[in-house]
């Protein structure tokens, strides 16, 4: 899974940091998730793409 | 995150005066015995490493607490949940290698041909902690997540 949270995240001017206040989560959480490296739940995806100002399938590609 | 705050230092303070109290009773215990043996000194020393590890653990994550951060959030659930899960499954063989080799690890670290319960159970538990610990580290740093 490819993730374009960075990119979204730079638009916005946004630390990790901001993010995972914004979402609830551990900072690390947010580094997992930018690296493709985590699979979010449903609610988390929908939490950070709501932060993000955008929609859950444009912020997570799935390669398969 | 007040609450967050409050239970990180619960823990902190009860780990730390959990230390003291067994090294105190421990070293009492050695220093009136002269057979101390290896196996002796080991349910001191590995409570030891496991607190003076979760001290560490516990001042990182109220610096992060400190900053707003959660003390959990859904990764570190599963983390915690995937670890413990694993530790139990591997406690089991453990706990048979125990019983099979007991001859062994009695000569080995109690100079004795068998072990007491109170020697197996405690070596249970330190094998089901290091499991738990090692697995933690594991998980934490795998991307797969169940």
């Amino acid at each position: 899974m490819k993730t374009r949270i960075k990119e979204f995240r730079a638009k916005l001017n946004m630390t990790q940091e901001d993010l995972a206040k914004k979402t609830g989560v551990r900072r690390e959480t947010i580094v997992f998730l930018e690296q493709g490296k985590y699979n979010p739940s449903l609610n988390l995806a929908y939490k950070v793409a709501k932060a993000l100002k955008t929609s859950i399938d444009k912020l997570f590609v799935f390669d398969a | 995150m007040q609450q967050d705050k409050k239970r990180l230092l619960i823990i902190g303070i009860g780990m730390v005066a959990l230390l003291v109290v067994i090294t105190f009773l421990y070293a009492y215990g050695v220093i009136n015995n002269e057979e101390t043996t290896f196996g002796g000194v080991l349910p001191i020393l590995i409570p030891l490493i496991i607190v003076v590890f979760m001290v560490f653990f516990i001042a990182k994550r109220y610096k992060d607490v400190k900053e707003g951060m959660p003390l959990e959030d859904e990764r570190s659930k599963k983390v915690v949940t995937n670890a413990a899960a694993k530790a139990f499954q591997f406690s089991l063989y453990w706990l048979l290698a125990i019983s099979i080799f007991e001859p062994f690890f009695a000569g080995v670290l109690f100079n004795s041909e068998t072990l007491d319960a109170g020697q197996t159970v405690g070596g249970g538990i330190a094998g089901m902690a290091l499991f738990f610990f090692a697995f933690w580290i594991y998980y934490n740093k795998k991307s797969e997540l169940v």
